[in-house]
């Protein structure tokens, strides 16, 4: 298991262009994710979140710029098998991802590939079952699982192969609010083990409970630092093509009204637990 | 007003081979009316999903019957005659989408039914414009090269270039971003009100619904639990909570608001909750 803060991936000017289209996905993209650390991807749809987190996990190289990887710079499609070590990827729709007939299968299948023994293998599969919270679920057929079931699966899969980072792709978006949860959870769990997440998203709120924000539009970073500074007011996180949280918005209002809320209002807790007091 | 659709004790089972079958809807009854937004919400694995492809006529109950406008839908004809008037649009765009470019994909539709030339150019533009969708830029382009958002928006213009009179859309807001969701908001809105249609909602995420819907349907494990007006709804937090729901963040602090001893609000208006907050804070700044 990596130490906190041992291992990060560092991107210095990455830009991509998809063969055939003129503007780029990426346009000099400059980053550090650290492990132990949970980022929250934003950005409107064609932002560029979706390219970032394949040139994480090396299954795009970029035109141009470089992505190291806990100290592998990626140089070529061939250099996937390293990175595969360090950085996994989680989908939006974990069917794209299952091959296995069972649970256990599918999540063994990673470190199958990677030729470890077979004691290794079972070790890893039941402690990513286990953390996963779906060990119940070990011989059943992955496709007959509900939606957040499958998702969880998807992340034991990821978590088999020890990574240091894992890369969620809007990996929550098809669930519903009590899965999401338990798959936020999991994420929190992970963090707190060392391991940096990388989670696109649209649900402003979970970028709200993140440790850092990242928001791409168009390709390029138009902000990034932690959520408070990111996403407190309402009227730059709707120029950058963003949701603002309902708290940030009343307090837009209120502000406009004349009263002077404190700075740091985020969530609807905060805000009427300001207004209790 | 006389419902333009309505089932009856639908109940259906998929077949698990060599494991019986699983029921996936249990003897649900509802009926839509006309010119209706009807929110379907469940948890994952509630039978949502299955209940859309059965208003839309793709699956047969294998208990109780579907009517559309008043008459059962039986048979081979009348089925086919349902599916004219029921656009469904799935859950995930790569169902829907097949053609090697989004106007083609687009046009699939009107084409099958003889729709030719400037005729078919004009429900294909409509079609497109109404879901956002830029077709300068993404009508040469094939439906699987765009992002997940463009490609929704490709599968959505897809189902309104037929006109339906029902529309049945299966987890329409997830994945996209502010702008695709108000921009889909309007859209619905502005199709009920200029074809008078009826539009079924499927999703787990009340949020994006939450301002369209007329009333909600509350599924869990493939039974129907209860159907609610918005405002009804609205005191439901806790209840959808137990079964993995959520009331949009607006409503919870519209809720909070009031516990605080402010008047009721429209909460889906953040100027009416700033009010709302003002008041509950008398003089102080």
């Amino acid at each position: 298991m990596p130490t906190a803060g041992s291992s990060r991936i560092v991107l210095r000017e990455v830009t991509y262009t998809y063969p055939g289209r003129r503007a780029p996905a990426l346009d000099s993209v400059s980053y550090r994710f650290e492990a132990g650390k949970l980022y929250a991807l934003l950005g409107r749809n064609g932002s560029g979140k979706s390219t970032l987190a394949r040139c994480l996990d090396a299954l795009l190289v970029p035109d141009s710029g470089t992505v190291e990887v806990g100290g592998i710079s990626i140089a070529s499609e061939s250099d996937r098998r390293a990175v595969c070590r360090i950085v996994s990827m989680v989908f939006q729709n974990p069917d794209t991802q299952m091959v296995g007939p069972t649970v256990e299968e599918e999540v063994a299948f990673g470190p199958e590939n990677l030729g470890l023994p077979t004691d290794s293998i079972r070790s890893r599969v039941d402690a990513a079952l286990e953390g996963a919270g779906i060990a119940g679920l070990a011989r059943r057929q992955p496709l007959r699982l509900s939606q957040g079931q499958k998702q969880r699966v998807a992340i034991a899969g990821a978590m088999a192969m020890e990574p240091e980072f894992l890369v969620s792709d809007e990996s929550t978006s098809m669930l519903d609010h009590s899965s999401r949860g338990r798959v936020l959870g999991l994420f929190g769990e992970l963090r707190e083990r060392g391991i940096g997440i990388i989670h696109a998203t649209h649900f402003m709120e979970e970028a709200a409970a993140a440790d850092e924000v990242l928001v791409l539009d168009r390709g390029r970073v138009a902000a990034s630092g932690p959520p408070r500074a990111v996403l407190g007011d309402a009227a730059a996180v709707r120029e950058l093509g963003l949701d603002p949280l309902i708290a940030t918005r009343v307090v837009e209002e209120l502000r406009a009204r004349g009263h002077a809320p404190p700075e740091e209002i985020l969530t609807v807790e905060e805000l009427v637990s300001w207004l209790r007091s | 007003m006389a419902e333009i659709l309505s089932l009856e004790s639908v109940s259906y089972s998929y077949p698990l081979p060599g494991e019986g079958e699983a029921a996936a809807l249990r003897e649900v009854s509802f009926e839509v009316e006309p010119g209706e937004v009807f929110c379907v919400a469940g948890p994952n694995g509630s039978g949502k999903s299955t209940l859309a492809q059965v208003c839309a006529g793709l699956l047969s109950p294998t208990g109780g019957s579907l009517l559309y406008g008043g008459e059962k839908v039986e048979g081979r004809s009348r089925l086919r005659a349902l599916r004219k008037k029921v656009g469904l649009l799935f859950q995930s765009a790569e169902d829907q989408l097949f053609a090697d470019t989004v106007e083609k994909d687009i046009a699939f539709g009107p084409r099958c039914r003889g729709v030719r030339g400037p005729e078919l150019d004009q429900s294909v533009r409509g079609a497109a414009e109404l879901a956002g969708l830029d077709l300068e830029a993404f009508g040469g382009r094939s439906p699987f090269a765009l992002s997940e958002g463009e490609r929704r928006r490709a599968a959505l213009a897809g189902v309104l270039a037929l006109s339906p009179d029902v529309l049945v859309l299966d987890e329409p807001f997830i994945g996209l971003d502010y702008e695709g969701r108000t921009h889909l908001a309007a859209a619905l809105t502005g199709y009920r009100r200029d074809r008078g249609a009826s539009i079924i909602v499927v999703t787990h995420e009340l949020a994006g619904v939450w301002p369209l819907a007329d009333r909600f349907a509350v599924m869990d494990s493939g039974s129907l639990l209860r159907v609610a007006r918005r405002e009804d709804l609205a005191g439901a937090g806790d209840e959808l909570g137990a079964l993995g729901m959520q009331l949009p963040d607006w409503a919870v602090l519209a809720r909070e608001l009031a516990a605080l001893g402010a008047p009721p609000v429209n909460p889906s208006d953040p100027d009416a909750l700033a009010d709302a907050a003002g008041s509950v804070m008398g003089g102080r700044r």
